[in-house]
C-alpha cells in the first residue's frame, strides 16, 4: 500500500475508492539522448513527463492543458501502453498494465482506445473507410465479417456520417469529416475510456463544435469516460469535469472546472487564462493580459525546484528556485503546486507581482 | 486617399477539375494606422485575397481582376519590377508558418541584412545595425550573440517574432500578417500580438489582420470582414459586429465558440461543410447551411449592403431586419450571458 498511499499524498485532492477506472501515480517518462553509433550512451535524457499522478472515475471527463512540450500527449500515449514508462505504475480498472506484455494488453486495448490529433495523417490513405473502422472489431476477433460490416455501417450513422460511405477512401472525406472516422474507430469495440489526443485541434471552428457536440452525445448515450487534451483552454472548459494543468512534465494544478476557471491558484494557469483572447471587444480590450516572459525551458535540463519560476511574474529569490513547491490542497479537489498561489481572481500582472511579503510566506493557505 | 483600397477583387485559379475562383468579388479599404481583420474558414479566401494584393499567386494558372489601389496606383496591373519595390518596403507580408517561410542555410542576420539591402542603398555594416535593433524590438533576448544563429535554433515564438522582424525592417506603412499566432501557444501568442500592438503604436502602420480566432479580431482589429467561399459576407467596425452580428454565418461563427466565461451546455453548430469553390452554391453560398434559408436564397445571390438601421454596416443576407435584430441580439445575450 506503500505507492498508494504515496499517490494519497502526491495527489492531496484524491482519496483512492477504489472504483476509479484509470489510476495513474507518479509515472515518468525519460527519452535518452543517446551518442555513439554502435555503443550508444545516453547522455542526457528529456524528461518529458516527470512524476505525474492523477485519477479518473467512471464516466467523467478529465481536461489536461498545457503548452506543447509540456509532455501531455507523452503522457497519452504512456497511459494507452504505446510507450512504456520509465517510473511509476498505471491502473486500469484496478489492474497493474504499467507491465503487461503485448499479447496481456490486447484484451485491454478493447477497453481504452484513442482519437489522435491530425484526421489528415491518421488513417491509412489506402484502406477503404469501412476497413479502418472494422479493423479493431477484426483484431479482436468480434463477429463474422457480416456482423463487422453491418456493425461499421451503425458507427458510421452514430459519428453522423452516411453509411453508404462504407467504401471510400479517406481523401474523400473533409477534415471534419475524417476525425469523425477517427471516433468511429474508437467507438468500435465499445471502450470505456477513449484518450483523445487534441482532436479538435487541426479544424475550423464550426466543425470543432461538431466534434465537440459529438463527443458530448457519444458520452451521454454510451457512458464513456474520456481523457481530453488540448491546448486550447475554451474547449478545454466546455467538454471537462475536471482538468489537470501541466508545465513541462509535472501536473502544476488539478481542479474542477468552475474551480479552475473561476480561482486559479497556479499564476502559470493565472497566465493562461489572461493571454486566451476574448471574442469580446469591449472586455478583451479592457483585460490587461499576464504576459509571461520567454519561452518553455528545455525538457532536457528544467530549471532547479519549481519549473515554472525562472517565468513566474511572482517569483521569490531564494525559496522558488530552492524549495520545489508540493501540490498542495487549495480546497475541495484542488491542488495546486505553488509556494505563493493567488489570493483572487482575476488580478493583472502588476498585482500579481506584488505579493511576496515574508507573512505570505509564513502562513500556511487556507484550504 | 486610402492607404490600400480593394475594389471587386477576383482571383481564380486554373485546376486540373476546372476553374476555383478563390477569391470573388471582395471590396474594401484600409486607412493608415487602422487595422483591418479578416475572418473567416479555411479555404474562404481570406489568405489568397492578400496574396493577390502582395502578387504572390504563382503567374502561371492564376486570373485575378479588379483593382488594389496602393496609394492611388493599382497593383494589380504594375509590372513585377515595381512591385518588388514595394514588397518588404511599403507593403509587408508575416506569413502563417514560422517554421518553414525562413530559409534554414542562411542566419537570420544575413536574411535580415538582406531584406533592407533590397530597399536601401546601405553598407553591411548599417544594415545589420538596423536588423539588430529590429531584434531587439521584437523582443529576442541577447540579440547580438543571436543574430547568428540559423533559424533551427530558435524556438517557433522566437522564429515568429524574426519573421516580424524582418516584415517591419523597412518601416512598413502596411503589414500583412496571414494567421501570424495560428501555430503558436496561447501565451506566445499574447506576446506577439502585444509585440504588434505596441509596434502599430510607435511606427504607426495599418495591419491587415489574417485570423479564424474571432478572439484575436475582438483584441486587435477596428474593422472586420468575415469571409464566406470566396465572398465577404459581413464587413463592420469590431464593437458593431460583435454587438449587432447581422448575418447568419457570423451568427453561426459566434456560437460555435466555446468560451472562457459561459456554460453552453451544446454549442451552435453550423450543420455539413464549407461548399466546394469548384461548383459553388446557387443563390446565397451560404444557404445549403443556413437554418433561416428561404426559397429567394436558393435562387438569388444577396447583394453586400449596409444595415437598416446603420448602413456602414454591410451585409449580405435576405432576412429581414427585424428577424437579423432579433436573432443577432439573442446570441449576444446568449454568449455574454455572465458577462
Amino acid at each position: 500500500m506503500a505507492t498508494e498511499q504515496g499517490a494519497r499524498e502526491q495527489n492531496g485532492q484524491m482519496e483512492l475508492h477504489g472504483d476509479e477506472l484509470l489510476v495513474v501515480d507518479g509515472v515518468k517518462k525519460y527519452f535518452p539522448i543517446t551518442r555513439g553509433i554502435i555503443f550508444q550512451k545516453a547522455i542526457a535524457h528529456v524528461q518529458a513527463v516527470d512524476g505525474v499522478s492523477f485519477s479518473i472515475n467512471p464516466g467523467e471527463t478529465l481536461g489536461i492543458v498545457g503548452e506543447s512540450g509540456c509532455g501531455k500527449s507523452t503522457l497519452a500515449r504512456c497511459i494507452v501502453r504505446l510507450l512504456d514508462t520509465t517510473e511509476g505504475r498505471i491502473m486500469f480498472e484496478g489492474r497493474d498494465i504499467t507491465n503487461t506484455s503485448r499479447v496481456g494488453m490486447r484484451p485491454i486495448r478493447r477497453e481504452m482506445t484513442m482519437i489522435f490529433q491530425d484526421p489528415y495523417a491518421s488513417l491509412n490513405p489506402r484502406k477503404r473507410v469501412g476497413f479502418i473502422i472494422g479493423e479493431p472489431l477484426e483484431v479482436h476477433k468480434l463477429g463474422t465479417p457480416a456482423e463487422v460490416k453491418t456493425r461499421v455501417q451503425e458507427l458510421l450513422e452514430v459519428v453522423g456520417l452516411n453509411p453508404e460511405h462504407y467504401n471510400r477512401f479517406p481523401h474523400e472525406f473533409s477534415g471534419g469529416q475524417r476525425q469523425r472516422i477517427g471516433v468511429a474507430r474508437a467507438l468500435a469495440v465499445n471502450p470505456k475510456l477513449i484518450v483523445c489526443d487534441e482532436p479538435v485541434s487541426a479544424l475550423d471552428v464550426s466543425v470543432q463544435a461538431q466534434i465537440l457536440n459529438l463527443l458530448k452525445d457519444l458520452q451521454d448515450d454510451f457512458g464513456l469516460t474520456y481523457i481530453f487534451i488540448a491546448h486550447d483552454l475554451n474547449v478545454v472548459r466546455h467538454i471537462s469535469d475536471r482538468v489537470m494543468v501541466m508545465y513541462l512534465g509535472q501536473v502544476s494544478e488539478v481542479a474542477n472546472r468552475e474551480t479552475l476557471y473561476r480561482e486559479p491558484k497556479h499564476p502559470y494557469t493565472g497566465a493562461l487564462l489572461s493571454a486566451v483572447p476574448i471574442p469580446d471587444p469591449v472586455r478583451g480590450r479592457e483585460r490587461e493580459s499576464i504576459v509571461l516572459e520567454g519561452d518553455v525551458p528545455s525538457p532536457v535540463n528544467p530549471p532547479s525546484a519549481c519549473r515554472f519560476h525562472p517565468r513566474c511574474p511572482r517569483f521569490v529569490e531564494g525559496h522558488c528556485d530552492v524549495e520545489e513547491p508540493e501540490l498542495r490542497p487549495m480546497g475541495p479537489g484542488h491542488v495546486a503546486k505553488c509556494h505563493y498561489p493567488l489570493e483572487r481572481w482575476p488580478m493583472t500582472a502588476a498585482e500579481m507581482r506584488r505579493h511576496g511579503s515574508a507573512e505570505a510566506r509564513e502562513e500556511p493557505v487556507q484550504a | 486617399m486610402a492607404l490600400l483600397e480593394v475594389k471587386d477583387l477576383r482571383t481564380s485559379f486554373k485546376t486540373e477539375d476546372g476553374v476555383v475562383n478563390a477569391v470573388d468579388g471582395v471590396s474594401f479599404t484600409v486607412e493608415k494606422g487602422q487595422t483591418l481583420g479578416i475572418v473567416g474558414e479555411s479555404g474562404s479566401g481570406k489568405s489568397v485575397t492578400c496574396l493577390t494584393i502582395m502578387g504572390l499567386n504563382s503567374r502561371r494558372n492564376t486570373i485575378s481582376s479588379g483593382e488594389a489601389l496602393w496609394k492611388g496606383k493599382d497593383l494589380l496591373t504594375s509590372k513585377p519590377s515595381q512591385l518588388r519595390k514595394i514588397r518588404g518596403d511599403e507593403m509587408s507580408m508575416i506569413f502563417q508558418d514560422p517554421m518553414t517561410s525562413l530559409n534554414p542555410v542562411h542566419t537570420i542576420g544575413k536574411q535580415l541584412v538582406e531584406a533592407v539591402q533590397l530597399h536601401r542603398d546601405v553598407t553591411v555594416r548599417v544594415a545589420k545595425a538596423r536588423a539588430l535593433e529590429l531584434l531587439k524590438a521584437v523582443g529576442i533576448p541577447h540579440a547580438e550573440a543571436r543574430i547568428d544563429d540559423y533559424p533551427h535554433q530558435f524556438s517557433g515564438g522566437m522564429r515568429q517574432r524574426v519573421m516580424i522582424a524582418m516584415a517591419l525592417i523597412n518601416d512598413p506603412d502596411l503589414l500583412i500578417a496571414d494567421e501570424p499566432t495560428t501555430a503558436l501557444d496561447v501565451t506566445t501568442q499574447a506576446q506577439i500580438l502585444n509585440l504588434m500592438k505596441r509596434l502599430q503604436d510607435d511606427f504607426g502602420s495599418a495591419i491587415i489582420m489574417i485570423t479564424h480566432d474571432l478572439g484575436v479580431v475582438a483584441e486587435t482589429a477596428d474593422d472586420v470582414v468575415v469571409m464566406y467561399a470566396a465572398r465577404v459576407v459581413e464587413h463592420a467596425k469590431v464593437h458593431d459586429l460583435f454587438q449587432r452580428p447581422q448575418h447568419p454565418y457570423t451568427w453561426g461563427l459566434m456560437g460555435s465558440l466555446p468560451r472562457l466565461e459561459t456554460d453552453t451546455e451544446r454549442l451552435v453548430q453550423i450543420p455539413g461543410q464549407p461548399p466546394s469553390l469548384l461548383r459553388p452554391p446557387n443563390g446565397c453560398r451560404f444557404h445549403p447551411r443556413c437554418p433561416y434559408v428561404m426559397g429567394v436564397c436558393r435562387t438569388t445571390e444577396p447583394a453586400l449592403v449596409g444595415a437598416e438601421r446603420d448602413p456602414s454596416h454591410l451585409q449580405a443576407c435576405h432576412l429581414d431586419a427585424e428577424t437579423k435584430d432579433r436573432e443577432g441580439s439573442k446570441l449576444v445575450e446568449a454568449t455574454m450571458a455572465e458577462a
